[in-house]
């Protein structure tokens, strides 16, 4: 991958403290234009706390954010997603009483969306959009269903989907493999090559280790809300502190 | 791109059950433009209706099914379709009261010359949409229950204010407006009103802005994560819900010519509202509505059998509602598969 000097998404010293707990900890964090980074740790390391820091889910109680270089550590949510950051949750958010489609008609771009727009039905142009995605993801079939009735897998892939709908520039998922069978797993991981080489680029946490081989350049472990180590793939795999942290001394 | 998903034959098997076969065809009717279109022909022939020389006291009762349309509607647009349940609705009401009263009476606040109706009919209004912004700044941070409570504390709280500020509200005493009949007038008044908020209701749910009060309802972190600016978007319905229902409280106190504390300021009118919507169908366009016209008919029969004991069998009728078709009349046959009542239905259906 090449690497831009200037990250696209950065965290510099971010710390979140759950109460006495130090969820994050003093986390220095880069993920560069074009690259698929990997997030890694045991349960409970901190991994999707980083995560909410990073797309403002979460306020953070030291450090600053940057995104496409500008400070957002104070911006809501909806104001960094529509500069271009979006994401999938662990535990699957979908508005499961609309139809597939119109979960991903309302998670179109919102960013210059003028009154006169949202006092209209979505226009057909976002339609269209809707349906190409849905196609790509191989869930074409199941437009007009309601959300709530998709089985687990077909929800994360309606959730890339919608994540996908506003052309973001970096897209955070959160364990997009979990509870997906081996065939829809290599569906996703085909999807997010082909993104990535359209230029989208891609944070990922992952327990899959042979997901996070294939698809990242580069690896950052987290334990204990710290940063371990990071590095290419296979160094990290290598690497005697993660393999402690993972199996245990 | 060859291997087919096979998770797609279960989503075979989870298919919707198509509605009941009689409604199915008012059901898709009811959908998108035809059902605008039987809305303003129903508003065309109810503006007929006086012509038909009907006495005042059914245009009384029309204007009084006027004002609980209304009143259901708009709840539905906060409570129904943003997920935020309102127990204390009724506040707006009552402060759209209250400035009617105030204005139009002059006296207290030494207002010269008071204000007609028709100036303090929208000031009626927009004091219930700025108190919407006041209050729901606050209030809309809190999920669930802890919003529906804390509503229910600002209409019990506002109640108490009004009889304390006696200078200005006649406190306890009340305030008497002045008695101006007009059976007519009211009636085309509150028809007008009705078919605005009913027609406006329409619009909202199928633009972005509906679909992303629906979104919110459904997944409120997820639609700010994709960037809805959900804040904005509640305070803006709150604010709507809050100035039809200010319009619906002014009016009110205008008809009945007296006002006071206990009166408008009511759990049971937002009771009511929440009531109406749910057996009508919350979130849908035409639910509330018809829960209101139906909901007035009972109330109106129990009350001429079994006065006295005539809130009983409406108590219990919304327990029936809550446990067996929480998805009201129009969700229950719409879609027999989601409610128990629905499944019962086409179980007998199936067993003839």
């Amino acid at each position: 991958m090449t690497s831009d000097p200037r990250p696209l998404l950065e965290g510099r010293t971010v710390s979140k403290f759950f109460g006495g707990l130090a969820a994050v900890n003093n986390v220095d964090f880069a993920v560069y234009p074009g690259e698929i980074v990997g997030l890694i740790g045991p349960n409970g390391s901190g991994k999707t706390t980083l995560f909410d820091c990073l797309s403002r889910l979460q306020k953070i109680d030291g450090g600053q954010v940057f995104f496409k270089g500008r400070d957002v550590t104070g911006a809501r949510p909806y104001q960094v997603a529509r500069m271009g950051l979006t994401r999938t949750f662990q535990s699957v958010r979908v508005y499961r009483k609309m139809t597939v489609l119109r979960n991903m008609l309302i998670s179109h771009q919102w960013r210059d969306t003028s009154l006169w727009r949202m006092l209209r039905p979505s226009p057909a142009s976002t339609a269209h959009r809707a349906r190409q995605l849905l196609e790509f993801l191989q869930i074409e079939h199941l437009a007009d269903e309601e959300a709530g009735r998709l089985s687990g897998g077909q929800r994360r892939l309606l959730e890339i989907g919608m994540a996908l709908m506003p052309d973001p520039d970096i897209l955070l998922l959160d364990e997009a493999t979990s509870g997906v069978n081996p065939t829809l797993i290599e569906t996703i991981k085909d999807r997010i090559r082909t993104l990535n080489a359209q230029g989208k680029t891609f944070l990922l946490i992952e327990h899959n280790i042979n997901f996070i081989a294939d698809l990242c350049s580069r690896v950052y472990v987290l334990n204990y809300g710290e940063k371990l180590a990071e590095g290419a793939p296979l160094e990290i795999l290598q690497n005697e502190a993660v393999i402690d942290a993972y199996f245990g001394a | 791109m060859g291997t087919g998903p096979p998770a797609s034959r279960i989503a075979q098997k989870a298919k919707k059950k198509p509605p009941f076969p009689f409604f199915a065809p008012v059901y898709s009717l009811l959908a998108g433009w035809t059902g605008l279109a039987f809305w303003l022909l129903l508003l065309l022939l109810l503006a007929l209706y006086p012509y038909t020389g009907v006495s005042s006291v059914a245009l009384f009762v029309g204007s009084q099914i006027f004002v609980l349309v209304t009143l259901a509607s708009n709840w539905n647009l906060i409570g129904g379709m943003t997920g935020y349940v309102d127990f204390g609705h009724a506040v707006f009401f009552g402060i759209g009261a209250y400035i009617m009263g105030i204005l139009v009476t002059g006296t207290p606040l030494l207002i010269s010359p008071e204000w007609g109706f028709w100036q303090a009919l929208p000031a009626s209004g927009f004091a219930a949409a700025l108190f919407a912004l006041l209050v729901g700044l606050p209030t809309l941070r809190l999920k669930g229950p802890y919003f529906s409570i804390a509503m229910l504390g600002t209409l019990v709280a506002m109640r108490e204010i009004a009889r304390v500020l006696r200078p200005i509200t006649g406190g306890g005493v009340g305030l008497n407006l002045p008695p101006l009949l007009n059976r007519l007038g009211d009636y085309y008044l509150m028809l007008a009103v009705m078919g605005l908020v009913v027609s406006l209701i329409w619009w909202i749910q199928r633009s972005e802005f509906g679909q992303s009060l629906i979104a919110i309802r459904e997944d409120e972190i997820g639609a700010e994560m994709r960037g809805i600016n959900t804040t904005l978007h509640k305070i803006t319905a709150f604010m709507i819900a809050a100035f039809f229902t200010g319009i619906v409280g002014g009016f009110w106190a205008w008809q009945n010519t007296y006002i006071d504390p206990d009166v408008v300021f009511v759990e049971a009118r937002t009771v009511e509202m929440v009531m109406m919507s749910m057996l009508g169908g919350l979130g849908t366009v035409w639910g509330p509505p018809l829960g209101a016209v139906v909901i007035y008919f009972l109330q109106d029969l129990l009350w001429g059998n079994l006065s006295g004991v005539h809130l009983l069998p409406l108590g219990l009728l919304l327990v029936v509602i809550v446990l067996f078709m929480p998805e009201g009349i129009l969700g229950t046959l719409g879609d027999r598969s989601s409610t128990s009542l629905g499944r019962l239905l086409s179980r007998v259906g199936r067993s003839r």
